[in-house]
């Protein structure tokens, strides 16, 4: 990360923002002490992903829409398994959707495991990144990893691969894993929860700037435990619509400075918010006894509106989804058949599951012999970009006395809260400040 | 002693140039060396855990470095050396998951105490990283090359040279 300071000019630049994913850059204005205008401007290219599923088998999706992102594969897999068996008219058995949400809390483990310790933590130790932290902290580096190969291996064993899996098809898995497989892993997860309290326990100590968002949250709730690979959506401000609504309530919409479509619910000025807190704050009485007891030991009550101690909701989810994992395991049972049959038909479907930044939505409309007539896919990041650049706003309007490196530098942690996946493929984001 | 010796080709093998890790590292794989290991990996985060008790590792990767496609770079490195010079290899291939790559997956290690005694990286620049496609002509031009320059690599001394970095001309 380099920081290029031109303070007469009251410009600030900063190149190569490591820890932030995707190509993009950030744009502020300030005229006399009053921010104008924050612009998140994301120039990666359009990926054309919804153009091209057009024209392709019905059974595709999930191998194709899996390449979108190396972090969170499975949640395009299993958004777009969904939405095609609704279209066929499939609902798989109970077993499948168990074997799903195990593979799914592979990806959790991944993805938090990574941003907690190795992106985020540096933020709060003060360190510009996780080489130099590990210096002085190599225990807990140590932990990050430990961690996320947990979830590797759990991915690995389910997924048939750590990244981009290839187990999973249309309807359910090629192959089951064996319960003699499955209790191999245990004591990897074991250890895996011993060392999710231990980060809900680390990342408690950090200080927090005070700040609460007055957004919407937005997220999956399911009939029955914590939202990660179904359920319906829920909103803080009430509304509960089925998954396949979410077209007539979210509205995606262009912005000039965004090669990524920006998205509003209900026609809403005020920026939603999907992700961990989301997740948190509509879902808490839905998290297991040990999550519930790790948050409040850690000082979370049962909402959380702060973005920065974001950190520690991830922390607590890392702890679910162990939890989660390891009741799958137990009561897995050998002789399930992997998959049920999905026969093409007319029609068009939904689904929509938590990906570890949130909602992940998808729809298809299908021709009579499976071929796409159309795709729309709504990931997570998209979403979110109003609130990261509201979040920006008052923390700049807020923080405005501090020099641009400290500004900036308290920016940059606020893009982080949202652990944004901007894209997979490159990582640099440009950050200016124009003061005037 | 025996030194244990590993050889990991680094990337997605469907996308590209970023494919040539594991090409190299099935072309070595079939020359049967003796004691020596061969891997095929993704996830540059998983490289810590991937050579432990290993004494000497040749990890082969895509490089974008703004050279021409096809050029090796050899950088030597390991537990004793000094850490990697700044922005070395910053931009191998696609950089693993969330701005994690190569080039921080070694100084991690290094922090970590948890390098090689002897670690070489052996990048091939790339052209292109298109899903799907096929390695880009300059770079299947130079397989052989990068295959040599690997096995010359795990076959060397287990002391390491100390920090260097060779760019080998493979143009003509």
């Amino acid at each position: 990360m380099s920081h290029k300071l031109t303070d007469g000019g009251q410009v600030l630049h900063v190149g190569t923002l490591a820890r932030v994913e995707g190509e993009g850059a950030m744009h502020i204005e300030i005229d006399d002490g009053k921010v104008t205008e924050v612009q998140l401007r994301i120039f990666e290219p359009p990926r054309f992903y919804e153009a091209f599923l057009r024209g392709r088998a019905w059974t595709e999706p999930p191998d194709i829409t899996a390449r979108i992102c190396g972090i969170c594969p499975v949640a395009y897999q299993f958004s777009s398994c969904m939405a095609i068996e609704d279209a066929c008219g499939v609902t798989v058995p109970a077993t499948i959707q168990a074997m799903r949400r195990l593979l799914y809390c592979g990806e959790w483990i991944e993805s938090h495991a990574l941003h907690i310790y190795l992106l985020h933590a540096p933020d709060f130790l003060g360190y510009p990144g996780a080489i130099e932290m590990a210096k002085d902290h190599g225990a807990a580096v140590e932990r990050g990893l430990r961690l996320k190969k947990a979830g590797n291996d759990l991915m690995t064993v389910v997924g048939g691969r750590s990244v981009h899996p290839v187990n999973v098809r249309l309807g359910g898995f090629y192959r089951m894993p064996s319960v003699a497989e499955l209790k191999a892993l245990r004591p990897v997860l074991a250890q895996g929860l011993e060392d999710a309290l231990a980060t809900v326990r680390l990342v408690s100590t950090f200080d927090f700037p005070d700040m609460e968002q007055p957004y919407t949250y937005l997220s999956l709730r399911p009939e029955h435990g914590y939202p990660i690979d179904t359920g319906s959506v829920v909103t803080t401000s009430g509304a509960a619509f089925d998954v396949r609504d979410f077209p007539s309530h979210i509205t995606e919409f262009h912005v000039a400075h965004s090669n990524a479509l920006h998205a509003n619910l209900d026609g809403e000025d005020l920026p939603y918010v999907v992700g961990p807190l989301a997740r948190y704050t509509l879902n808490h009485d839905r998290l297991s006894p040990l999550a519930q007891a790790a948050a409040r030991e850690a000082g979370l009550g049962t909402t959380c509106r702060n973005p920065f101690r974001s950190i520690i909701v991830r922390s607590v989810e890392l702890v679910e989804v162990f939890v989660e994992a390891l009741r799958i395991i137990d009561g897995w049972r050998d002789g399930v058949a992997p998959s049920v049959p999905v026969p093409a038909r007319a029609g068009e479907g939904f689904g929509a599951t938590e990906a570890p930044r949130g909602v992940l939505f998808h729809r298809y409309r299908l021709a009579e012999d499976g071929t796409i007539l159309d795709a729309q896919i709504v990931p997570p990041t998209s979403q979110n970009q109003p609130s990261i650049e509201a979040d920006l706003r008052t923390l700049t309007e807020r923080w405005v006395q501090l020099s641009d490196h400290d500004l900036s530098h308290r920016c940059e942690e606020a893009i982080r809260n949202y652990d944004p996946c901007i894209s997979c493929a490159t990582h640099f984001l440009d950050l200016t400040v124009e003061r005037s | 002693m025996t030194a244990t010796r590993l050889v990991i080709g680094l990337g997605s093998p469907d996308r590209g140039d970023d494919a040539v890790g594991p090409v190299v590292a099935r072309r070595v794989a079939r020359l049967g060396l003796d004691d020596v290991a061969v891997l095929e990996h993704e996830d540059p985060t998983g490289l810590i855990d991937l050579w432990v008790g290993a004494d000497v590792v040749v990890v082969v990767d895509a490089v974008c470095s703004g050279g021409e496609p096809g050029g090796l770079v050899v950088i030597e490195t390991g537990a004793d050396a000094e850490p990697l010079a700044d922005l070395a290899w910053a931009r191998t291939g696609r950089g693993g998951t969330h701005a994690f790559g190569l080039a921080a997956a070694v100084e991690l290690g290094r922090a970590l105490h948890r390098l090689p005694t002897r670690l070489v990286l052996v990048g091939v620049e790339a052209a292109a990283f298109e899903h799907g496609a096929p390695l880009s002509p300059a770079v299947h031009k130079v397989l052989d090359a990068a295959v040599g320059a690997v096995v010359g690599a795990v076959a060397g001394s287990l002391t390491a040279i100390g920090e260097a970095e060779v760019t080998v001309d493979v143009s003509r």
